[in-house]
């Protein structure tokens, strides 16, 4: 097993800073993951409060462009860096495992393979749940990674889960130790408080509970946009002032909002609020788990922690009978 | 460098855009209604009735539109001027360029229905897609048994294919209503709900399958009766509308429970989706 002694991190980032773009989390305003310019910043174990999917999945992106009436996608720049990001914890890493599923298995996304390729995952270990929204422990998670850090005593143990990590850590051998230090079961995970108790949520879709979630939702769309998971979109033209040009771009979209499911003429198939929640859970707990085999929900709690009014449902669905 | 190997599926060096659409020419404009036109497009690919294509102008944007036609040379499109998109392209002309990408979703799976009797009932531009089916009867007259057809209109100005309709009434049983008449012309056909035609028309269950396309109460209403007639929900093909923007099974926006309109549908036998109520 190989091992980086805690204090020569630093001198660790700092390498990787010089030729490689190092992202990691960072408490600014709030926490989230950052392109680093200073080292001290970051905060290996910081739960974010933002997810991570805007490096690949990117807010905006421009599909293709219109100009000179002709379409052509933009041209990708061919000098882009290496991307290092440091500190996922296991929830944000399993989600982008489910957007690699979206993005890049049955249809080949060119954008977010393009920042996929490019970018080298390594993982960080929690060590206790950041706070009681955190349900990871009860849903599954796996390991995908390219190199996962964990903190024991004065080191970080170092474990390799793709050929790219053994590259990566050939390039930066010199700060890399061999131990006789093992990784027990309980290494692995970390035992959240809250913990969804059921497996297969098919049966309670008309469960009176649910009113009470819904009444406290606004569809501001908070959840949506903090979920590491989430990946609609919209796609929409943007065209200059002159009416000439034009660039179709794509946009995170949320189906917490009336308008993700109205149609030209105005009608709207989701209407009420009360099946736009639910269908943002089934579509976390259920649909994802019939095409793909699993949850697409990580348990990394972003989602309650991020809403104004807290709604809890996985309380609610442990308490349905 | 050699390239790494990571946890993504090999993919080759350059991967086609699956969002960029292709130039076509329009070869035919023509005007059905006040509000819908039809489309051809001097286009080669292989579709089925059934399907869609996501057809855009730079500028304006993108609209998902079915296919009304069945013919290995062109492509219909019977286009309702509702949004901003349907809006522009009502505009184009005879020889004009627009996009397109597609064939996108699932169509009628006709060549499990060789040997069937085919009843299709459409409402409004609903009758469009089935449009589609009629085509692929003509080319393949031989595989069908007695082919009915179910349309209405909202009033006698919305009827579309008024030149088709003339020839379907020759070869096939025909039935064509009217919501209303507010001009109070002469009409060849009666004033009513396409629905009560359907609810009074003796239908045999037996061998046959039903296509029901057009808006959702009429959907509704038709599969209520058919249903009351004996026929079994797997008997019932329908083809649904929703909101599609990237037409590859990720954007979401056409999700009905577990299912992609986009790629499970638009047509669904009605058994894989009776339980939703959207």
């Amino acid at each position: 097993m190989l091992k980086i002694n805690k204090l020569s991190l630093p001198d660790f980032l700092t390498d990787i800073m010089r030729y490689n773009e190092l992202v990691a989390p960072i408490k600014t305003d709030e926490s989230r993951f950052e392109v680093v310019k200073d080292v001290t910043k970051i905060q290996l174990d910081l739960h974010t409060y933002f997810p991570a999917k805007k490096f690949f999945f990117k807010k905006h992106q421009t599909l293709y462009e219109y100009k000179n009436n002709k379409l052509s996608v933009p041209e990708i720049q061919p000098d882009k860096k290496q991307r290092v990001m440091v500190g996922l914890k296991r929830c944000d890493l399993n989600s982008i495992k489910r957007q690699d599923i979206m993005f890049t298995k049955d249809t080949k996304d060119p954008y977010y393979i393009e920042e996929r390729e490019r970018t080298i995952l390594i993982g960080y270990q929690c060590k206790a749940p950041v706070d009681e929204y955190c349900f990871c422990s009860s849903m599954d998670l796996g390991d995908y990674y390219d190199l996962m850090l964990y903190e024991k005593d004065d080191a970080y143990l170092v474990e390799i889960g793709s050929e790219k990590g053994r590259n990566f850590v050939d390039r930066y051998r010199k700060y890399f130790w061999d131990t006789d230090a093992f990784l027990r079961p309980e290494d692995r995970r970390v035992e959240t408080n809250l913990q969804l108790n059921k497996k297969d949520i098919s049966q309670y879709y008309d469960h009176p509970l649910w009113k009470k979630l819904v009444d406290q939702c606004f569809s501001c769309a908070a959840c949506v946009t903090l979920c590491p998971s989430c990946y609609c979109f919209d796609i929409y033209d943007e065209c200059d002032a002159k009416l000439c040009n034009s660039e179709t771009k794509r946009n995170w979209a949320s189906c917490q909002l009336q308008c993700f499911t109205k149609v030209a003429g105005g009608h709207i198939f989701r209407q009420t609020r009360d099946a736009r929640f639910k269908h943002r859970i089934y579509h976390q707990l259920q649909y994802f788990k019939e095409r793909h085999g699993i949850n697409l929900c990580t348990g990394c709690g972003r989602c309650i922690r991020g809403c104004p009014t807290r709604i809890n449902f996985v309380n609610a669905l442990n308490e349905m009978q | 460098m050699p390239r790494i190997k990571s946890q993504l599926p090999e993919v080759e060096e350059k991967i086609p855009n699956p969002y960029l659409p292709l130039p076509a020419k329009i070869i035919l404009m023509k005007r059905e209604t006040h509000d819908c036109f039809l489309i051809r497009l001097d286009i080669k690919t292989k579709y089925e009735p059934g399907q869609f294509f996501q057809v855009s102008l730079p500028l304006i944007g993108e609209a998902p539109i079915s296919v009304a036609s069945y013919s290995p040379d062109y492509l219909d499109l019977n286009i309702r001027e509702v949004g901003n998109v349907t809006n522009a392209l009502a505009k184009l002309k005879k020889g004009d360029t627009l996009y397109i990408r597609g064939p996108y979703g699932k169509g009628y799976p006709m060549e499990k229905f060789f040997g069937k009797d085919l009843i299709l009932v459409g409402g409004g531009s609903g009758v469009a897609p089935l449009k589609g089916i009629i085509s692929y009867v003509e080319k393949h007259k031989q595989n069908f048994g007695n082919v009915s057809l179910f349309f209405g209109f909202r009033t006698p100005d919305d009827i579309l294919f008024k030149d088709d309709i003339k020839q379907w009434s020759k070869a096939y049983q025909m039935h064509l209503t009217v919501d209303s008449n507010p001009k109070k012309v002469k009409l060849a056909c009666d004033v009513c709900f396409i629905t009560n035609v359907v609810e009074k028309a003796k239908l045999d269950n037996d061998n046959t399958v039903v296509f029901v396309c057009g808006p959702p109460v009429m959907m509704n209403i038709t599969i209520g009766y058919l249903k009351a007639k004996g026929f079994k929900e797997d008997q019932i093909y329908i083809s649904t509308e929703r909101l599609m923007q990237c037409a590859l099974g990720i954007c979401g926006h056409c999700m009905i429970h577990g299912k992609y309109t986009c790629l499970d549908g638009p047509v669904f036998r009605f058994d894989e989706i009776s339980k939703y109520k959207e």
